[in-house]
C-alpha cells in the first residue's frame, strides 16, 4: 500500500516539479530568443519607436545604430570584441519602452542602452542607477538629462534642447553687431519637449540683452496658426525660434509671415533641422535657419568617420543618397558607446556603470572623425557644440550659416 | 464530471469559491502568484506588476462602467491624481507609503464624486464626454501648477518603504502590487454580493426603474464613482512608486481608452472580466513586439512592417470582441469552465 | 484694446469654426440617422487627407482630379465601416457601439502608418495664396478659403436634407424609425447613406484641415473639438452643430489668443462642462422622455 503511494507521489513530484522548472525555464528565458552569451561581447539595447508620433526618428536611429555596428564588426569590434545590438519597438510609449528595457536587460545584459525618449529616460534612471551595469544615451535631448548628479549614467549625444537654444542665441548676439537688441520670438508646443528650453532661453535672452518680444505656446500636431501668425505680425520680431515640433504648424509660420511681407528669420532645432522641412515645405523653407550638432550626410565636410560612414551606406544600400539626422546622430552615439568601451577596457576591463562614467568623462577634446566640427568632452554629460545652419532651396541641402560654436 | 449542488444554506449558495476545487484551485493560484518572483526574471516580473496596476485600475472601471452602467473616459486622470497625490506628499513631504497610498484613492474618489455630481442629469454619453472635458482640465492642472506638481516635467518619487524596508526594486514591488490587486478584486466580487453592489446593477440595468425600486439614484451613482475613482487613485499611487516619475504624460487619454478596451475585451460587468482584460490588453502588445523580434533575424525591415500591426490589431480586439464576442474574455473562460464541469457531456 | 487685432483674431477662429461646423454637421447627420457617436471621425478625416496627399502629391495629378477622387475614397470608407463593423452593432448599446468606433480609429491610424508612414507630411498647395483684406483685416487665405467651401458643402447638404428625397427618408428615419420602415424607406440603406453623407464632410473637412495644419497619423485629436462642438450644440441638432461649430472655433482661438496656446482645450472643455451642467442636452439637443 505505502509503496504504491510513495510512487504515486514520487511520480507527481516529478510531474509538477518538471512542470514547475519548465515553466520557470520558459519564464527566465523572458519568452525571448535565447542567445548564449559571449563573455567578451558588447551588447548595446535600444527602444526605438518604430511607430507612433515619433517613427521619423525611431526609423532613422534604428538604422544608424544597426549600420554603425554592423561596419564597426566589419572593422574589428571594439578591440577584437563583436558588438550585438538587440531592438525593441516602442511606439513612443514610456510603459512599453521600460518593458523593452526589462526584456533586453533580462535577456542580454547590455553596456548600452538607447532610449527613445525624456519620459522613458527619466523613468528607468532609478532603475539605471541601481543597476550599474549600463550606460543610456538616446533620442531625447531634454536638459534634465545632462545632470551628472542626478542620472550619472546618462549621457547626450549633443546640445540639450537648452543649449540648442543657446547656441542660436549666441549666433543671434553676434550677428546684431551694435545697433538696436534684436527682437526675438519664442514659439513652442505645449509639451514637455516644447517646454524644455523656455526658462532657460528666457533668461538667456536677458544676459545677452537682447529683447524677447512674443512668446507663443502651440498645441502639437496639426492645428490652425492663423491667430498666432497675427500676434506675431503686431509684435515684429527679427527671429522666430521654433522648439518642440518637426514639421507643421512651422511652415504656416513661414508662408504666412512671408505673405505679409514680414522680413523676420525662422530658426528651428535639432529635430525640426533635417531634409524632411526642406522636401515638405519646398520654396518657403529657402533661408530657414538652425542648429545642428553634426555635419549633414549630404555635407561638403569630410572625415574619417563621416567618410566610413557614407561608404558603408554607398555599400549596403546604394540607392540612398541622403541619411536623416537622426541616422547621423545614432551613428555618432554609438561611436560615443566605442569610445566609452574602449577607454573603460583600457583602463582594466571593469565594464561597470561606474567605470563607463568614469571613461565617459575622461573623453575631452576628443576627434570626432568629422561627424562634429569641433573636438568634443563630455564632462557635463552633453556635448554642447553646434552650427547655425540655412536651407539653400536651390540645392535642397542645409549650408552653414556660420562656424562652430560652442557654449561655455 | 461536477454532479449536481448539495447546499443546504443560502450563505452556502452565495460562497464565491462554492466547491472545495475551486477553493484548491484558487489557493493553488495565489500560490503561484506569491512564488512567481522566485521564478520569474526582471521582464515578466516588470510585466506581471504592471499586469496587476492595470488590473486594479481595470476593476475599478468596470465597477462605474460595467456594472453601474455609467461609461467613463477619465480613468487615466483619475489614476494621474493618485499618481500625482502619491508624488506630492512622497516627495514634499516624505510621508511614508502606508498612508500616501490610501490618501491617493481617496483623493481620487473625492475627485470622482465631483465628476459624478452631473451624473444624475447627464446620461449615457454626454456624461462620458462630461468625464472627458474633467480628465482635460485635470491634465491642464497637472501640467500647468507648477509650484506644486513640478508642471511638464513631472515629479520624481522616493521608493516606497515598508517597515524600513526600502522597495526599490520591481521584484521588492511585486508582492505588494500583487496583495492589492487580489484585495481589490476580492473586495469588488465581494461588493456585488451586497446591497451597495445589487443597487449599482440595478441602476444599469434601468435607473429609472431602479429609481421606484426605491434606490437613492445620486446617492449609490456617486458611491459608484467614488469607489471606482478609488480603485484608480490606488492604482495611479502605486504607478507612481513603480515607475518613480510622475509626469502629465504619463496619464495620457489614450490610457483611459485603454481601459474600457480591457473591460470590453474582458467582459463587462464579470470581474473575471476586468482581470483578463487587463491581463490580455497588457501582453497582447508584448506578444505582437516578441513575434516581430522573433521574426527580425530572417527579415530585418520586420519592425518598420510589422510595428504599425499594433495599432491594427488593438483597435480589431475591441471591434471583433464587440461583434462576435461582446460578453467578452470572461463568456469564454467561463465556456470553458462548463466544458469540463460537464466533460464527457456536450455542452 | 486692439479691436482691429481682435477682429482679425476672431475672424481666423471663425475660419477655423466654419471647418468645425462642416465635420461637427457630418457628425450630426450619422448620428441623427442612426444614433451612432462617431469618435473615428478625426480618423477618417485623416484617411481622406491622404488619399489626397497620395492622388495629388505622389501621383502629382491635379487637384481638381485628386480632391473629387479623395473625397469619394472617404466617403466610400464611411459607407465600408457602416456596412461592416456599424451594422452588425444594430441595437446594442450604446457604449458598445462607441467602443467599436474607437476600435476603427485605431485600426485607421495603423493602417495609415503601414501604408503612409508616420512620417509627418504636407499636402501639396491647391488653394490660392493671395492675402485677403476684408477692410483693414487680414485673413489668411487658406483659412478663407477653407471657410468658403465649407460654407458652400453645408449649404448644400441643408438643401438636400429639405429638399430631396433622400433628405426627407433621413429626416423620417431619425423622428422615428419604426414609423419610416412600415412607410417603405429601406432604413438600411438609409444608414448606409448617412454615413457616406458623414464621411463626405469629413473628407472635404479633412483634407482643408491637412492643408493648413500638415498631415500625419495622429491628426485624427481634432475629433476631440468636434466632440466638444457637438456635445456643446446637441448631439441630434444640424442648428446646434453648426452654431457651435463656429462657437467653439471662435471661442478657443480667442482663448488661444489672449491666454496662450495651452489654454485652447481647457477653454473649450470647461465651457464644456459648465453647459452640460445647465443643459444636459446641449443648447439645442432634444431632451429624451424616458418611459418604463
Amino acid at each position: 500500500m505505502s509503496t504504491v503511494q510513495g510512487a504515486a507521489s514520487r511520480r507527481d513530484v516529478l510531474k509538477y516539479g518538471g512542470a514547475a522548472a519548465a515553466l520557470g525555464l520558459a519564464l527566465k528565458t523572458g519568452f525571448g530568443p535565447r542567445i548564449a552569451l559571449a563573455a567578451d561581447e558588447i551588447v548595446i539595447g535600444g527602444s526605438l519607436p518604430m511607430t507612433g508620433v515619433f517613427a521619423f526618428a525611431g526609423i532613422a536611429g534604428h538604422q544608424g545604430l544597426n549600420d554603425y555596428v554592423e561596419w564597426l564588426n566589419e572593422n574589428g569590434g571594439i578591440d577584437g570584441r563583436k558588438v550585438r545590438y538587440v531592438m525593441e519597438d516602442t511606439g513612443y510609449k514610456v510603459d512599453v519602452s521600460v518593458a523593452a528595457f526589462k526584456k533586453i536587460t533580462a535577456a542580454h545584459k547590455p553596456q548600452f542602452y538607447f532610449g527613445d525618449s525624456t519620459g522613458f529616460e527619466k523613468a528607468i534612471a532609478s532603475e539605471l542607477n541601481q543597476l550599474g551595469s549600463t550606460v543610456m544615451s538616446g533620442a531625447s535631448f531634454a536638459s534634465e538629462l545632462a545632470d551628472p548628479q542626478r542620472y550619472p549614467y546618462h549621457f547626450i549625444a549633443g546640445p540639450s534642447y537648452a543649449e540648442q537654444v543657446g547656441i542660436l542665441l549666441e549666433y543671434i548676439k553676434a550677428e546684431a553687431s551694435g545697433g538696436a537688441a534684436p527682437k526675438v520670438a519664442l514659439v513652442y508646443s505645449d509639451t514637455e519637449f516644447g517646454r524644455d528650453p523656455i526658462a532657460s532661453a528666457k533668461a538667456r535672452i536677458k544676459t545677452l540683452g537682447l529683447e524677447l518680444v512674443d512668446e507663443i505656446v502651440t498645441k502639437p500636431g496639426s492645428v490652425d496658426v492663423s491667430a498666432e501668425v497675427l500676434k506675431l505680425r503686431r509684435s515684429r520680431p527679427d527671429y522666430v525660434i521654433f522648439h518642440g515640433y518637426v514639421l507643421s504648424p512651422i511652415n504656416e509660420f513661414i508662408v504666412q509671415m512671408k505673405q505679409m511681407g514680414l522680413k523676420t528669420k525662422f530658426m528651428g532645432t535639432y529635430y525640426t533641422m533635417d531634409k524632411l522641412l526642406i522636401d515638405q515645405v519646398g520654396e518657403p523653407s529657402d533661408g530657414f535657419m538652425g542648429v545642428m550638432p553634426y555635419n549633414y550626410y549630404d555635407s561638403d565636410a569630410n572625415g574619417p568617420n563621416l567618410d566610413a560612414m557614407r561608404a558603408y551606406t554607398r555599400k549596403v544600400a546604394p540607392d540612398v543618397t541622403y541619411r536623416p539626422v537622426p541616422y547621423v546622430a545614432s551613428w555618432f552615439t554609438g561611436m560615443l558607446f566605442t569610445e566609452i568601451a574602449r577607454r573603460t577596457l583600457a583602463a582594466g576591463g571593469d565594464m561597470s556603470a561606474k567605470a563607463m562614467k568614469a571613461a565617459l568623462e575622461s573623453i575631452e577634446g576628443w576627434d570626432t572623425g568629422g561627424i562634429m566640427g569641433l573636438p568634443v568632452s563630455l564632462k557635463g554629460h552633453s556635448v554642447p557644440v553646434g552650427r547655425i545652419y540655412q536651407v539653400k532651396f536651390s540645392e535642397k541641402r542645409y549650408v552653414p550659416a556660420s562656424d562652430w560654436i560652442a557654449l561655455t | 464530471m461536477r454532479i449536481g449542488d448539495a447546499k443546504t444554506s443560502y450563505i452556502a449558495d452565495e460562497q464565491i469559491l462554492d466547491t472545495p476545487v475551486r477553493r484548491a484551485w484558487f489557493t493553488a493560484l495565489l500560490v503561484l502568484i506569491a512564488a512567481f518572483p522566485l521564478i520569474g526574471n526582471d521582464y515578466t516580473i516588470y510585466l506581471a506588476c504592471l499586469v496587476a496596476i492595470n488590473v486594479i485600475s481595470a476593476t475599478g472601471l468596470n465597477i462605474l462602467t460595467g456594472f453601474t452602467g455609467q461609461i467613463s473616459l477619465g480613468q487615466a486622470a483619475f489614476m494621474g491624481l493618485g499618481g500625482y497625490t502619491v508624488a506630492v506628499l512622497a516627495s514634499r513631504w516624505g510621508v511614508p507609503f502606508i498612508f500616501t497610498l490610501p490618501l491617493a484613492g481617496l483623493a481620487s474618489a473625492a475627485f470622482g464624486v465631483l465628476v459624478g455630481l452631473p451624473s444624475l442629469r447627464v446620461k449615457g454619453l454626454y456624461l462620458a464626454i462630461a468625464t472627458l472635458a474633467a480628465s482635460v482640465i485635470l491634465h491642464f492642472v497637472f501640467a500647468h501648477w507648477d509650484p506644486v506638481t513640478g508642471g511638464i516635467g513631472g515629479i520624481s518619487i522616493p521608493p516606497a518603504s515598508l517597515f524600513g524596508y526600502v522597495l526599490d526594486r520591481d521584484r521588492d514591488m511585486y508582492w505588494l502590487i500583487m496583495a492589492l490587486a487580489v484585495l481589490a478584486c476580492m473586495g469588488a466580487r465581494n461588493l456585488f454580493r451586497t446591497r451597495v453592489g445589487r443597487a449599482f446593477i440595478a441602476i444599469r440595468d434601468r435607473d429609472i426603474s431602479a429609481e421606484v425600486l426605491g434606490i437613492d439614484l445620486l446617492r449609490w451613482k456617486l458611491y459608484a464613482f467614488a469607489l471606482s475613482s478609488f480603485y484608480a487613485g490606488v492604482a495611479g499611487g502605486l504607478f507612481a512608486y513603480f515607475f518613480r516619475v510622475v509626469t502629465p504624460e504619463s496619464f495620457p487619454l489614450t490610457m483611459s481608452i485603454f481601459f474600457l478596451a480591457a473591460i470590453i475585451v474582458g467582459g463587462m460587468g464579470t470581474i473575471m472580466g476586468g482581470i483578463l482584460g487587463a491581463i490580455f490588453m497588457t501582453l497582447v502588445p508584448e506578444a505582437l513586439r516578441f513575434i516581430t523580434s522573433a521574426v527580425t533575424p530572417f527579415y530585418p525591415q520586420a519592425p518598420v512592417v510589422l510595428s504599425p500591426m499594433r495599432e491594427v490589431v488593438f483597435g480589431l480586439l475591441i471591434v471583433l470582441f464587440l461583434i462576435f464576442e461582446p460578453h467578452g474574455l470572461a463568456e469564454m473562460w467561463r465556456r470553458l469552465r462548463r466544458f469540463f464541469h460537464l466533460w464527457p457531456f456536450r455542452t | 484694446m486692439d479691436w482691429l487685432f481682435f477682429g482679425e483674431v476672431s475672424l481666423a477662429g471663425l475660419a477655423t469654426g466654419g471647418l468645425y461646423a462642416l465635420i461637427a454637421l457630418g457628425f450630426v447627420i450619422i448620428y441623427k440617422a442612426t444614433r451612432v457617436i462617431n469618435f473615428a471621425v478625426g480618423e477618417m478625416m485623416m484617411i481622406s487627407a491622404y488619399l489626397f496627399l497620395t492622388f495629388a502629391g505622389l501621383l502629382d495629378w491635379p487637384w481638381y482630379v485628386s480632391l473629387p477622387l479623395a473625397v469619394i475614397g472617404g466617403s466610400l470608407l464611411g459607407g465600408v465601416i457602416e456596412r461592416v463593423a456599424i451594422r452588425p452593432m444594430l441595437g446594442e448599446n450604446p457604449i458598445s457601439v462607441v467602443m467599436v468606433t474607437i476600435g476603427i480609429a485605431s485600426v485607421l491610424i495603423g493602417l495609415a502608418e503601414m501604408l503612409w508612414t508616420a512620417d509627418p507630411q504636407l499636402l501639396p498647395d491647391f488653394l490660392p495664396g493671395e492675402p485677403l483684406f476684408i477692410g483693414e483685416m487680414y485673413v489668411a487665405p487658406k483659412s478663407a478659403w477653407a471657410f468658403i467651401i465649407a460654407a458652400c458643402v453645408i449649404a448644400i447638404y441643408l438643401l438636400y436634407f429639405r429638399f430631396s428625397r433622400g433628405g426627407v427618408a433621413l429626416r423620417a428615419t431619425a423622428s422615428d424609425q419604426a414609423a419610416a420602415y412600415s412607410m417603405g424607406i429601406a432604413v438600411p440603406k438609409v444608414f448606409s447613406a448617412a454615413w457616406i453623407a458623414g464621411a463626405f464632410a469629413a473628407a472635404i473637412s479633412g483634407i482643408l484641415v491637412a492643408a493648413s495644419g500638415g498631415l500625419s497619423p495622429q491628426m485624427g485629436v481634432v475629433g476631440l473639438s468636434i466632440l466638444v462642438i457637438v456635445i456643446l450644440g446637441g448631439l441630434d441638432s444640424i442648428l446646434g452643430a453648426l452654431i457651435g461649430g463656429l462657437f467653439v472655433g471662435w471661442f478657443e482661438t480667442i482663448a488661444g489668443t489672449y491666454l496662450g496656446g495651452e489654454y485652447r482645450q481647457l477653454a473649450t472643455f470647461s465651457l464644456l462642462a459648465l453647459i452640460l451642467i445647465a443643459r444636459p442636452y446641449g443648447l439645442f439637443g432634444t431632451r429624451e422622455i424616458e418611459r418604463l
